[in-house]
């Protein structure tokens, strides 16, 4: 399995110019590793797992930068419906990290409600998603990267995480990154 | 054949949104707005996007505003209640002018959606505007000014066709 923190920083890392939009746990985890940080927008508690959606939006709206989501299980679960709009959608720059842990960290570490056998993956494939990957090791990650996120979208990539309360970063609030963010976007 | 009292409010509510430079329509299938689909569906000059839940369409409106794009909500009331956590997001965290058009379902309180229709755009900070007729129109571009201006969502609540 796969420490979130450093899920967060080999994404951030091989991003180039790609916008971020990341949700719970590696929201508050983007802000300290971020290479980027103009064109992140950390949501944290801010979005009750609607970030994915925000990303489709910009992904429709900017087809010519690669836009990545970072959610949580817990928040795609809050949201599951996004899997179908994405593949209806199918924009080709989109996408989506799902960091899988089982639990909500940012809360404490409860356990979803979801039985053991349902699987992400399966769920993106059968919406429409044009590609999926799984990673359960940091180092396949990293070598890997590369060639996932240069493929044509909407790709979905399942990362097993370590589960666990995990520790209690500072709270960026994303109101506080938007204008920087916006302003980035114009400009280029 | 002369056109519908509908049909023409429809057709002036979608001039309407060229003339405020709508790019995108995210929308959920709505009995009261059964006129407007009827234009939309038959037009490409303003881009659809389909999306399975209320507020899980309001985020994807916010994510084109903030690309550069100008998107509208279109909805029944029933559905806009489970909107409430993209509501305050798009208010209160990322301040984006978004132009949100409703059905507005049992507006003479026939049912439990219009009795709470009003009071929760109350509670969540939505200035909105009731559209009766198609001499009220002019509400869409004016809606969209004080948007624009407020940087938040304003609702425009239509009463068209009762089920």
């Amino acid at each position: 399995m796969i420490e979130s923190m450093d899920a967060v920083k080999v994404i951030s890392e091989h991003r180039g110019e790609a916008l971020i939009i990341a949700e719970m746990t590696p929201g508050t985890e983007l802000p300290i590793v971020t290479t980027r940080p103009e064109l992140d927008l950390p949501f944290n508690w801010a979005a009750m797992g609607k970030s994915s959606s925000v990303g489709l939006g910009l992904a429709l709206a900017r087809p010519d930068r690669k836009v990545f989501v970072m959610d949580g299980d817990g928040s795609l679960l809050n949201n599951l419906g996004i899997l179908m709009t994405v593949g209806n959608a199918a924009p080709r720059n989109f996408v989506h990290f799902l960091f899988d842990n089982g639990v909500y960290r940012c809360t404490g570490g409860q356990r979803l409600p979801k039985v053991g056998g349902v699987d992400f993956s399966a769920l993106a494939l059968e919406a429409g998603y044009a590609s999926i990957h799984k990673f359960s090791d940091v180092a396949t990650l990293e070598k890997s990267i590369d060639s996932v996120i240069s493929e044509a979208g909407p790709t979905f990539v399942h990362l097993k995480i370590v589960p666990g309360a995990g520790p209690n970063y500072p709270y960026v609030r994303v109101s506080d990154c938007v204008d920087a963010f916006r302003e980035a976007l114009a400009k280029s | 054949m002369a056109k519908g009292r509908m049909q023409l409010f429809g057709e002036k509510i979608f001039e309407e949104f060229k003339k405020c430079g709508i790019t995108h329509i995210v929308w959920l299938p709505c009995f009261q707005l059964g006129f407007i689909y009827d234009v939309m569906m038959k037009q490409s000059e303003i881009e659809l996007v389909p999306v399975c839940r209320e507020g899980e369409g309001v985020a994807v409106a916010a994510g084109l505003a903030l690309g550069g794009k100008k998107p509208i909500v279109l909805y029944q009331n029933t559905g806009i209640y489970e909107s409430g956590d993209s509501m305050r997001m798009v208010t209160f965290e990322l301040h984006v002018p978004l132009l949100i058009m409703l059905g507005y379902r049992g507006w003479k309180g026939t049912d439990s959606a219009g009795v709470v229709m009003e009071p929760t755009m109350d509670a969540w900070q939505v200035n909105y505007h009731v559209m009766k007729s198609v001499e009220d129109v002019g509400m869409i571009s004016l809606a969209d000014k004080e948007a624009q201006e407020a940087r938040k969502p304003v609702a425009i609540l239509v009463v068209g066709e009762e089920p």
